[in-house]
């Protein structure tokens, strides 16, 4: 009976009861990490955790994470270990400093056992553009299938339980993807929450640190442990976290839930669709109210293009500190700029310079107020439509994707003519900054989807109550990829 | 908008130091047929122009500001380390003019 | 064709707060290359910024200074460009909503004042260092991130005299506030000239020139005339004005071309994600403003008004913060305010200027300087005795009084002492004393100067005098 195999809150319990060690954890976790056959990993940490691991000698009862292991997307500060955003722009470059999650969970006695793959920069939904290449979705062991993006190694290292839980971030999506596509639970709490110091950044205003789990009062567990306002994160959130959400019992008597109409009523595979309308049926019968709502058209056509212009243009201005100069592969030049651009040219892929690109024409003079502008204006009407439905309801629920994970040869990192509100729509959480959390709800020839839960700006705990109560229809809790290796 | 040229986008790519290879300019260029459409959707939106750009998710203001304390410094050897070439203790680039 | 002058500055003051404007690393001068920075001072991935206290208060001193108002939300945009010094890619400044806009500085003008428009003040860090060489230039980072404020006057000057008055007056409110120790020549007060000239009475700009590398107060006006010369003579001469970036230099006393002006560079500008809007409350806006230190205006009419000083010793006291902080000590000490003012514009002012340093340096401090002055002010000795134990207090840290006993410096005051030797002196010169009572005027000053030499210099000539006449007027 592996532990690793069992929730936080399990593994926490056996840990008490002396039946397993942090020891026996962490090794077990490495084991899977250096067999792991999705290419999850920039890393693996394995000296330093094994020392930390022996080091725990006396269970903490009241410490939820003494001695769990666990993996961080490479876009977190990891003072000491080579940290990339897998880009080729920071091969080589070793923090100085540990980001403010990773010293919280530090302090906490949780032990970090690797660094794990992404789009790269983060900059991505498919997994499929870090340099180490693609990440595959362990839920299909012919490697067939992606498991989305960004944060595509943490939620297959959670997916294939080498960890019980993963730091991810989510900018547009990239927590709450591929947990749908991964059968996880994906969590990003309300912007400010949880600090960003230490997070890569790729767009600050849409840019949220998150988790993935197995269970969701293991996800709330987490975010209860490194949320917290941070004095090196000016947007962190002064308002106080919310305490003993994990212990929630998901009662949703009385809760108004909104399920937008024109996203559920756009293409979705017809077994995601019957299986959501269920959910959404066993919640009624559970005491909440659920309520078809409208938003306009003409906002939900617009979200991709919004998301796009903010985010690239953001994301060349915070990357423009990639010039080879102060860390990343360095180059000479006659020039200052020759230098930097032979570093730049060479350093980023060719995906992240069309972004790039895409950012800097948005913001040009002559384009910034058709383009850039808009898009943030077009963000003030979405966001305003938002707050007008929660004034008469307090969730959005809505299925995370159309469909299960594709298959690769069906996606592309090109930007594509079809685009489909169906898979986009999760950025709303980004626009508004609002907790959201996806849970799986069933599975389709073996393969995960899941729905997502929205709540008000700094209330959470709406959101895991809700996602509690759907965990506790389906019974889909601790759902594991079982292909590939023998468990 | 006008039709975007190649020459546009190395313009564009120039202005942010990278350069790509010819037939990625043309992928790009094929991009941004397609994403200068989509932001049109953008200005379909019903009372785009009646309203004001928003950069925070919310109404997020703080009286909050860092106390005037200094923190100790990096030593020179550490924060250089990730550097390409130093010299005395700094970081060496190619001569600047101008 | 006669021309005007259109002439806007654009003044940037690095302030002296203990950390960085946007990071908490401290703020160092000369410190060893790359030994005061942190890994937010490079821009490595994943440090953020957070705004300090005391550069908003310190900014907040200098918008009331200058009149402007005061914004009570801070917001912050990203100035995007390329450049070595430039770690993050991008500026942290204020494009859109300064903390201080709508101002005025008032300025002479010839033989009266002229009020000049200032346009902004805003919050920014400053740049790395560079220092080149031949092959190569190698960049420290310790003043990268160094709060500035950057003060934008509009284009209401128009003379190199009135350019010069400007900076020096925003020199003094720098350091009066002490919020800099705005000094040029270290790079502490940066001032940028934008110039271009219009035939009298035209509404239209010309061309503007912009002048940089300017590194004292004096330069400025010589900056700024060589330009109105040089832009002139090319009017005249039926040719155009280019629009380029020149530089001064300091050798030719002259503006040298250094690049063209090309359109301008587009900074793409955005809102600052990192941080959010910062309100300030009124109780901290009132605070900042009571907790300036006097500025040189306030202390001028103190000193005059209150005081009692004349415009001439106030105006010289005033030059300096440090000065006048030390003025402001020997009063407070209970010195005699004219008789302070005399010798720091006079006897101290003479030394400072000989030996070539500043009143920082003075090695007498303001409570020993207090006791010399008492002891003159007194009587107890001579203003001629003060200066000769002044002498020797310069080079040894003893107190007046002390000094005074060990030369035998007292000057005797006792009348009775003094009748005696009075009497003595008539005594002995009654040829003097005969002439005198004739009519002579100058025997009186010849008695009066042997009871001096008969007591050594030591009489308190005004005493002396009075009991001389005293004496004689019983005959």
């Amino acid at each position: 009976m592996a532990y690793l195999d069992l929730t936080i809150h399990e593994i926490h319990e056996a840990l008490v009861a002396g039946k397993t060690t942090p020891r026996e954890l962490a090794a077990e976790a490495i084991k899977r990490a250096c067999e792991d056959q999705n290419n999850a990993f920039e890393l693996i940490i394995d000296q330093d955790a094994m020392a930390i691991a022996e080091s725990l000698a006396e269970p903490e009862p009241d410490n939820l994470l003494w001695g769990i292991p666990y993996v961080a997307k490479d876009n977190f500060s990891t003072k000491g270990y080579p940290t990339t955003a897998s880009s080729n722009s920071l091969n080589g470059y070793v923090p100085l400093f540990d980001a403010t999650v990773i010293a919280k969970l530090k302090q906490r006695k949780a032990i970090l056992i690797g660094k794990t793959a992404l789009d790269e920069l983060a900059m991505g939904g498919t997994g499929t553009t870090g340099h180490r290449g693609t990440t595959y979705n362990p839920h299909d062991p012919r490697h067939e299938r992606m498991i989305g993006g960004s944060s595509a190694g943490s939620a297959a290292a959670v997916a294939a339980a080498i960890v019980p839980f993963a730091l991810g971030s989510d900018t547009g999506d990239s927590v709450r993807k591929p947990a749908g596509y991964a059968g996880l639970v994906g969590y990003k709490p309300s912007w400010g929450r949880i600090s960003r110091y230490g997070l890569f950044a790729f767009a600050p205003s849409l840019d949220h640190v998150g988790v993935l789990a197995r269970s969701v009062s293991d996800a709330a567990a987490i975010v209860e442990a490194i949320a917290g306002h941070d004095d090196l994160d000016a947007t962190s959130a002064m308002i106080a976290n919310p305490k003993g959400l994990p212990q929630l019992e998901g009662d949703v008597r009385g809760l108004r839930v909104a399920v937008i109409g024109e996203i559920v009523n756009s293409p979705h595979h017809p077994i995601i669709k019957s299986k959501f309308e269920e959910i959404l049926k066993g919640l009624t019968e559970a005491g909440a109210v659920v309520e078809r709502v409208h938003m306009r058209r003409d906002l939900l056509d617009a979200i991709y293009p919004i998301y796009i212009t903010i985010s690239c243009a953001e994301a060349t201005s915070n990357d423009a500190n990639l010039d080879g100069i102060k860390f990343g592969p360095s180059f000479w030049g006659d020039t200052y700029e020759q230098a930097m651009l032979k570093a730049r040219t060479n350093g980023f892929s060719e995906l992240i310079k069309r972004r790039f690109i895409i950012g800097s024409f948005a913001l040009m003079r002559e384009n910034r107020d058709m383009l850039f502008v808009r898009a943030q204006k077009g963000r003030r009407l979405i966001v305003e439509a938002l707050n007008e439905i929660y004034k008469t309801h307090d969730l959005i629920i809505v299925p995370a994707a159309p469909n299960v994970a594709p298959r690769f040869v069906d996606g592309s990192d090109k930007l594509s003519e079809e685009y489909l509100i169906a898979d986009n729509h999760l950025v709303l959480g980004n626009f508004a900054g609002l907790p959201s959390m996806t849970v799986p709800i069933g599975l389709k020839d073996g393969l995960p989807f899941g729905l997502n839960v929205m709540g008000r700006a700094f209330e959470e705990a709406t959101v895991v109550n809700a996602a509690l109560a759907v965990e506790r229809l389906t019974g889909l809790k601790n759902l594991r990829a079982e292909g590939g290796v023998a468990r | 908008m006008d039709k975007i040229t190649i020459s546009m986008l190395k313009k564009a790519a120039k202005a942010i130091l990278l350069d790509m290879s010819a037939s990625e300019y043309e992928v790009l260029a094929q991009e941004f047929d397609i994403l200068l459409r989509q932001m049109d959707l953008i200005g379909n939106i019903k009372g785009i122009d009646d309203t004001v750009p928003m950069t925070f998710p919310f109404e997020a203001a703080t009286s909050w500001m860092r106390p005037d304390e200094p923190v100790p410094p990096e030593p020179a050897s550490d924060i250089l380390k990730n550097a390409g070439t130093t010299l005395a203790d700094q970081i060496k680039v190619p001569k600047v003019v101008g | 064709m006669n021309f005007e002058a259109v002439i806007g500055l654009e003044i940037h003051v690095e302030m002296k707060t203990k950390s960085k404007m946007f990071s908490p690393a401290p703020v160092t001068y000369g410190a060893a290359p790359n030994s005061a920075t942190t890994p937010l001072d490079l821009a490595h991935p994943g440090t953020m910024p957070t705004l300090n206290r005391q550069a908003v208060v310190y900014a907040i001193r200098l918008c009331h200074a200058l009149h402007l108002d005061i914004d009570r939300e801070l917001w912050f945009d990203r100035k995007n460009y390329f450049y070595s010094d430039l770690p993050k890619g991008y500026q942290i400044t204020q494009n859109d909503r300064p903390i201080g806009k709508n101002g005025y500085l008032d300025v002479k003008s010839g033989p009266g004042m002229r009020r000049i428009a200032i346009n902004r003040l805003h919050l920014e860090e400053d740049t790395a260092m560079q220092h080149h060489y031949r092959d190569y230039t190698l960049l420290d980072y310790n003043r990268a991130g160094i709060p500035l404020v950057e003060i934008v006057s509009e284009p209401d000057i128009r003379t190199g005299a009135e350019a010069a008055d400007y900076v020096e007056r925003i020199r003094s409110i720098v350091t009066f506030a002490d919020v800099s120790t705005g000094k040029m020549e270290e790079g502490s007060l940066r001032c940028d000239v934008n110039i271009s000239l219009r035939p009298v009475g035209a509404d239209k700009f010309g061309t503007k020139v912009e002048v940089k590398n300017i590194n004292s107060i004096n330069n400025v006006a010589k900056a700024v005339d060589f330009e109105i010369k040089r832009q002139t003579q090319v009017l005249l001469s039926g040719a155009a004005v280019i629009q380029e970036t020149r530089r001064f230099d300091d050798s030719l006393k002259e503006t040298v071309s250094m690049r063209l002006k090309t359109d301008a560079v587009d900074y793409k500008y955005f809102t600052e994600p990192n941080l959010v809007p910062i309100r300030l409350s009124e109780q901290f806006v009132a605070e900042a403003i009571a907790g300036c230190p006097e500025l040189a205006e306030a202390k001028y009419d103190r000193y005059i008004r209150q005081i009692g000083l004349s415009e001439y010793d106030a105006n010289m006291l005033i030059a300096s913060r440090e000065t006048c902080q030390y003025f402001d000590a020997l009063v407070a000490d209970g010195s005699n305010p004219k008789l302070a003012a005399n010798w720091l514009n006079g006897d101290i002012a003479g030394y400072l200027n000989k030996s070539n340093l500043t009143i920082d340096d003075f090695p007498i401090d303001p409570s020993r300087m207090a006791g010399l002055l008492k002891m003159i002010e007194t009587g107890t000795i001579s203003n001629k005795q003060g200066r000769d134990i002044f002498e020797k207090m310069l080079t040894e840290d003893t107190a007046a009084d002390v000094m005074a006993e060990r030369l035998g410096l007292r000057q005797i005051s006792d009348i009775d002492a003094l009748r005696t030797v009075v009497a003595e002196v008539i005594a002995a010169n009654q040829q003097s004393v005969a002439d005198y009572l004739q009519g002579k005027e100058r025997a009186f000053g010849y008695i009066v100067g042997q009871v001096m030499k008969k007591t050594g210099g030591k009489a308190n000539p005004g005493l002396a005098s009075q009991l001389v006449k005293e004496a004689l007027s019983h005959r």
